[in-house]
């Protein structure tokens, strides 16, 4: 995986050192402000690139220092790179690779609190140096029983610190992103109740055997089996799966077919899981798939910490948005729109009729895999019109001075699944047959 | 009369009433035995609760290293891993442990508890020890002088991280975990070479060059 990273030197758990942190990080991101105004002041240069830079670069150390909740956050921030501005979501997506694991006999002290042995009691090997960080845990390499085991341990004392985590990365972030409190309520509670699954590992075992029994059928697919014996509150283990993370698969030169293989797998299994399942692994960002050119392509799918089940109003209603027809007809549209709480019966004519047009320009545009019955994800035109239209849309003044997000909550989860999904089949180049 | 029995049974006694017993009469009458075979082995009931502290210690290095991975641990993990070990075992006798400290810590606040004399001398031949193996991996800085000096430094942070414990509400004692962490991750950015080590060296020089 990544390189060997130097093990956790320290740890700010309590809550008096993660809100110092916090606070340092606002009071950081002012410093950049300030500085920016004052040299605008005296006449010199000073891009406003180089100020996002500057801020995303404090707000990255401040957050990679307090792993957790605060990280996942700092993940489905760099997901949507069409709405923040480049240089956050570049620093935020390094928190999806590197950050830095525990200290050794820390992971002992877990094993020994959860299993009343030493993990070298339990398994017949165990590296005791983690693999992988993950966000709220890492991942070691354990042998028993000739088989190879991926044992995830989560950090003591997330579960407990994430409410009061979020509370503190709430002002930060709401300035940072200049968004007001009140009108984001409704989505944070959903973030926050996603966070806290997380953090349930007995809760992510039975998703995981369950989603993993469902999508069996799927062709290519690779699900890593799961042992409740094994595990704890605090520590999961599973069978460790072969392959690469995309980055390193794309490092070795994959032919166009293997690449269009395992493009059509991850296609296929967000499908049925949204169609049939109406439950879906909302996390697809790099560091959950691992691939494999073994049998023309094998995707193997890891960490069902975060999965989201799709009311079925909400279902019908955003399936709905994705057909043409609807697209032509202002009447649906608007009906639908109003139906999913993103227009308002009392918006003003002129601002209903700035979002019709913003979003039947996006909608046409993302929906665009849907209406083909072969879409090809490596077009590189589509996803830089995507990004594009991310652009535009910050740069539209009236819509800037719309500070107040709308549309359903539940358009959080499904947004960034169906965000992370085009990230990834587009950096996979994959030709995918999506009707 | 075993040795192991009069400790358990004083053991017993204090988990049960809360206070030691009233003479050692009573607890050798109880056990069947007369007075004087309990001074064939402890002077006092004090030497009693020193003892069991420092087995305590002894139990805790002994399990701490029956660890697999130990040898290949540095001094930082061998000091993390022997609080980590002793915290486990102190959480098993937390009654007695909590108990202990209060009746010997009101007496003398701000000073080592008669009680933890033998624990001391254990820890502290255990920290200059470890001590000893981070210099020579360069893991510690050498400084003369000083750093016969550290094993009491050390001391007084078994000292927080007891107090700690003692106060600890957190659900599994998870703060202590952190305080532990924390604790030694600045002992040993202490210890190890820091700015301070050029600074002491940059003055060295200034003042030799005059």
């Amino acid at each position: 995986m990544s390189e060997p990273t130097k093990p956790l030197v320290s740890l700010p758990t309590t809550k008096v050192a993660r809100a110092a942190r916090f606070a340092k990080t606002g009071l950081n991101v002012g410093a950049n402000y300030v500085k920016h105004y004052a040299k605008r002041a005296v006449g010199a240069e000073s891009a406003t690139a180089d100020l996002h830079q500057a801020n995303a670069e404090e707000l990255y150390g401040a957050l990679s220092e307090m792993k957790g909740s605060v990280l996942k956050v700092a993940q489905m921030l760099a997901m949507e790179k069409n709405i923040l501005p480049t240089a956050y979501a570049e620093q935020f997506a390094q928190a999806q690779y590197q950050t830095p694991p525990l200290s050794g006999p820390l992971i002992v002290k877990a094993f020994r609190d959860a299993f009343g042995k030493s993990p070298f009691e339990l398994f017949d090997t165990f590296e005791l140096n983690a693999r992988q960080a993950a966000s709220i845990g890492q991942v070691h390499f354990a042998e028993k029983d000739g088989k190879a085991l991926a044992v995830k341990v989560q950090y003591p004392g997330v579960a407990d610190s994430i409410r009061s985590d979020l509370r503190m990365v709430k002002p930060v972030a709401l300035r940072v992103l200049g968004l007001d409190e009140a009108t984001m309520r409704p989505y944070l509670e959903e973030v926050e109740t996603r966070l806290l699954e997380e953090t349930d590992y007995q809760l992510e075992l039975r998703r995981g055997q369950e989603i993993a029994a469902q999508c069996g059928h799927i062709p290519h697919l690779c699900f890593a089996t799961y042992y409740p014996t094994l595990s704890a509150a605090r520590i999961l283990t599973m069978d460790w799966l072969p392959g690469q993370h995309l980055k390193e698969f794309l490092a070795t030169n994959p032919t166009q077919t293997v690449r269009n293989q395992l493009g059509q797998a991850l296609w296929d299994f967000y499908a049925y899981q949204m169609h049939t399942l109406r439950q879906v692994h909302a996390d697809p960002h790099p560091g959950n798939f691992l691939l494999d050119a073994t049998d023309g392509g094998t995707l193997g799918v890891l960490d069902f910490g975060c999965v989201k089940n799709i009311p079925a109003d909400f279902y019908q209603l955003f399936f709905a948005l994705l057909d043409p027809a609807v697209l032509a007809d202002d009447a649906r549209l608007t009906d639908l729109l109003t139906q999913l709480e993103v227009l308002r019966p009392d918006d003003a004519p002129t601002l209903r009729d700035l979002y019709l047009r913003t979003l039947r320009i996006s909608l046409e545009l993302v929906a665009r895999p849907f209406h083909q019955p072969v879409f090809n994800f490596g077009d590189p035109a589509y996803m830089q019109a995507v990004y594009a239209l991310g652009d535009d849309l910050m740069q539209e003044p009236e819509l800037r001075k719309q500070r107040e997000p709308r549309g359903s909550r539940h358009f959080i989860y499904v947004n960034r699944t169906y965000v992370g999904l085009y990230a990834l089949l587009a950096e996979l180049g994959a030709e995918v047959r999506t009707a | 009369m075993e040795k192991e029995a009069i400790k358990l049974a004083y053991l017993d006694y204090v988990l049960r009433k809360g206070q030691p017993p009233v003479s050692v009469y009573k607890l050798m009458h109880k056990l069947g035995a007369t007075e004087a075979e309990f001074y064939q082995h402890y002077s006092t009931f004090a030497a009693i609760d020193r003892e069991i502290w420092a087995d305590f210690g002894r139990q805790a290095r002994a399990r701490a290293a029956e660890e697999p991975v130990w040898e290949q641990y540095g001094a930082r993990e061998k000091l993390l891993g022997f609080y980590y070990t002793l915290l486990e075992i102190l959480k098993q006798n937390r009654s007695y442990a909590l108990w202990s400290l209060r009746y010997s810590l009101s007496k003398m606040p701000g000073m080592t508890p008669r009680i933890l004399d033998d624990f001391r001398q254990g820890f502290e031949q255990f920290v200059a020890d470890i001590l000893r193996d981070g210099r020579r991996t360069e893991e510690v800085a050498s400084r003369p002088m000083i750093q016969e000096k550290y094993p009491r430094a050390f001391w007084q942070q078994m000292l927080f991280v007891l107090g700690f414990f003692a106060k600890d509400d957190s659900l599994g004692f998870e703060r202590t975990d952190a305080a532990i962490e924390k604790a030694v991750t600045l002992s040993f950015d202490l210890v190890g070479r820091n700015t301070l080590d050029s600074a002491v060296d940059f003055v060295r020089f200034l003042v030799q060059s005059r």
